[in-house]
């Protein structure tokens, strides 16, 4: 830490300093901006960032998320964030069951209660609340190298994450060439509400204990500039968990093999280890004043779940502050090697089985965009992005049995989430 | 074969003398008014910047340049500050704001920048009143400015 | 399923970026110095992104390591 920084120049001085050199670098005659006006925000040796996110999905669960993170930028290039985040979760979430065709209530193992309508999948009703904790430190080792390690806490009701990374990147080949070597650590610790159940069974509580569940992850990434406008990027992945991987709440379906009548429920059971890998291509191309971005991931993991991402967003500039960019984004995948519709009374239990709908085949359209603006004779950026996401199943898969054919076993999932983002330097 | 190697290692070790202590490069760039030679500024230490406008640390350094040209004038020294923007209208605006009381001179194609092996933005390169490269500098920080004006001093020494 | 191909394509692909020709010269660099010219041009805005998704389907990765725990339902 540096004693003897300069003062920082207060906000207001820093606003009619911006608004003034704003006025002289965009003549008026032109409009067009050419260049980024560097005295902007980020010149400042402080920054707040705050952003609220809204969340509901229709039917099931809302969120309020807000964050702030505080930056402080040294003068040698070495920056310390530190953020704060709060989640504030209410609704309702699919238990996993099928449906009956008949209206049920009734008290879950967790003490929750759970309803379904006739023909509607049965979901159970649950708040929560979490914060989180996330500081950074970044360092530049000389003109090249830089390093970044960073720690994580946060906390609700029946989970807890303790996390650490570290990052090193170094630019090659006066600059146009940059490998990123990443890694991290987490402690996770799960206690659900009313203690752990054994997997696969009728809600038998087992433990009172917590449950472990570690990940390890590694990431290696390499980034070229390919002309004075195009910039392309690929990072490969993999991520060990190991622990406690199950959805303590999650049930499975126990059906008449000839009916499709629901009999009973069962806890679900998931592997204790899992490998997740992943490659991602992106790529960000700068017209005239527009700029692409475009990235692809593939995703593959060892309970069988593959997965395809491509995201696309378009940058307008209107001038160096103002920006709208729509963005769409495609994502498919396959299902869980044990993911099941429901278990047939009669049949041998497997070894794993869950009916979390997330771990089936799945498909996620989004579409949305970005809004950046700064207002004049006011410091700080805004930035608004709104997006739609549609999520939809296989509604009547071809395995279904008897009354289950009648129901949409997949009903799609509409979910909205806006963010509004503001961040300013003094 | 043979030849080509050759060359290659010659226009190699040609680069790296100009950029360490050879002879400057010479140019002749249009200016605010009028046009600058460097071989008309011999007898005088000529400091010679490289920016543009777009370049953070450049803006940083603009205050530094003045004050130096303030301060050594007097001693023979004359700051050329080539400008390599593209769009000589964004480097206007920008001379507007900062009125700096040195010459700046336009390169927008970078040919000068090319021929004095730029590596960074900003560089700047102290040449002295024989015409020679003395110190080559790149980048621009606070920290080290107060080093790099010894050495202004050192190459207006008699 | 095509995990080998894709590998594959993987390291070809890496092996054009770091051979890649082109150079770009220091003064040429007006537009890649930008803000926006960027892969995360809005941190805080991707890792909200990258949360919700993480919650809603089964993969995460990507470009970033660490993460926070969810017990998202």
């Amino acid at each position: 830490m540096q004693l003897e920084k300069p003062k920082p120049p207060s906000a207001l001085r820093d606003a009619l300093h911006t608004a003034a050199l704003a006025l002289l670098l965009v003549p008026a005659a032109t409009q067009a901006q050419t260049a980024p006006t560097t005295a902007n925000t980020s010149d400042s040796p402080d920054r707040i960032d705050v952003t609220s996110l809204f969340y509901g999905e229709q039917g099931r669960t809302s969120i309020f998320e807000p964050v702030v993170r505080f930056t402080h930028l040294m003068q040698d290039g070495q920056s310390l964030s530190g953020q704060f985040g709060l989640d504030v979760i209410t609704g309702a979430s699919p238990t996993g069951e099928l449906p009956s065709g008949q209206v049920q209530t009734r008290t879950s193992a967790s003490g929750r209660t759970i309803t379904s309508s006739a023909g509607t999948l049965p979901t159970a009703p649950f708040s929560d609340r979490r914060f989180a904790f996330d500081g950074d430190w970044k360092k530049p080792w000389g003109r090249v190298v830089t390093s970044t390690i960073g720690g994580h806490f946060s906390r609700e009701k029946d989970y807890q994450s303790l996390g650490a990374s570290g990052m090193i990147a170094t630019d090659l080949e006066h600059r146009l060439l940059t490998i990123t070597i990443g890694g991290g650590v987490n402690r996770d610790t799960v206690f659900p509400v009313g203690g752990t159940t054994a997997g696969l069974s009728s809600s038998a509580i087992i433990s009172t204990a917590s449950n472990q569940k570690s990940v390890a992850n590694v990431l290696i990434g390499v980034s070229r500039v390919m002309s004075r406008r195009w910039m392309l990027a690929v990072n490969a992945s993999e991520s060990h968990e190991n622990g406690y991987l199950t959805e303590p709440y999650k049930l499975v379906s126990v059906l008449n093999p000839t009916s499709g009548v629901p009999l009973t429920s069962l806890t679900e059971k998931r592997p204790s280890t899992r490998t997740r890998s992943s490659v991602m291509g992106s790529s960000v191309y700068h017209f005239t004043q527009d700029l692409l971005y475009s990235s692809y991931r593939y995703y593959w993991d060892t309970w069988g779940i593959r997965s395809h991402t491509l995201d696309l967003k378009y940058r307008h500039q209107f001038d160096d502050t103002t920006y709208l960019e729509p963005l769409l984004r495609f994502y498919t995948q396959s299902a869980a090697n044990f993911y099941t519709g429901g278990l047939l009374q009669g049949n041998p239990l497997p070894d794993f089985a869950s009916s979390d709908y997330r771990l089936g085949a799945l498909n996620t359209i989004t579409v949305g965009g970005t809004y950046g603006l700064r207002w004049n004779d006011f410091p700080g950026d805004w930035t608004v992005r709104a997006q739609l996401i549609r999520q939809s199943g296989n509604s009547s898969p071809p395995n279904a049995i008897g009354v289950q054919r009648r129901f949409d076993l997949s009903p799609p999932v509409n979910i909205y989430a806006v963010v509004v983002g503001y961040s300013f330097g003094y | 074969m043979r030849r080509l190697l050759l060359f290659t290692f010659l226009s190699l070790t040609l680069t790296l003398s100009a950029s360490a202590t050879g002879p400057a490069p010479d140019f002749t760039l249009p200016a605010r008014s009028g046009t600058v030679s460097l071989h008309d500024l011999r007898g005088k230490v000529v400091y010679v910047d490289f920016w543009a406008s777009w370049c953070g640390p450049c803006r940083q350094s603009f205050p530094w340049m003045s004050s130096m040209s303030e301060k050594y004038a007097k001693d023979g020294l004359v700051i050329v500050a080539v400008n390599l923007d593209k769009d000589v209208d964004a480097a206007g605006s920008f001379i507007q704001e900062y009125t700096p009381p040195f010459t700046i001179a336009f390169d927008p194609a970078g040919k000068t920048a090319e021929a004095f092996g730029v590596e960074a933005m900003p560089s700047s390169f102290i040449v002295s009143r024989t015409g020679k490269i003395m110190y080559a500098h790149q980048g621009f920080e606070q920290s080290k400015s107060k080093a790099l004006e010894e050495k202004i001093k050192d190459a207006l020494k008699p | 399923m095509k995990a080998k191909t894709i590998c594959r394509m993987l390291i070809g692909f890496t092996l054009l970026l770091v051979a890649g020709c082109q150079t770009v010269k220091p003064w040429d660099r007006d537009l890649l110095a930008q803000k926006q010219m960027s892969f995360n041009p809005a941190p805080m805005l991707q890792s909200i992104d990258e949360h919700i998704y993480f919650s809603k389907e089964a993969s995460m990765g990507g470009a970033s390591v660490g993460g926070g725990g969810c017990g998202c339902n």
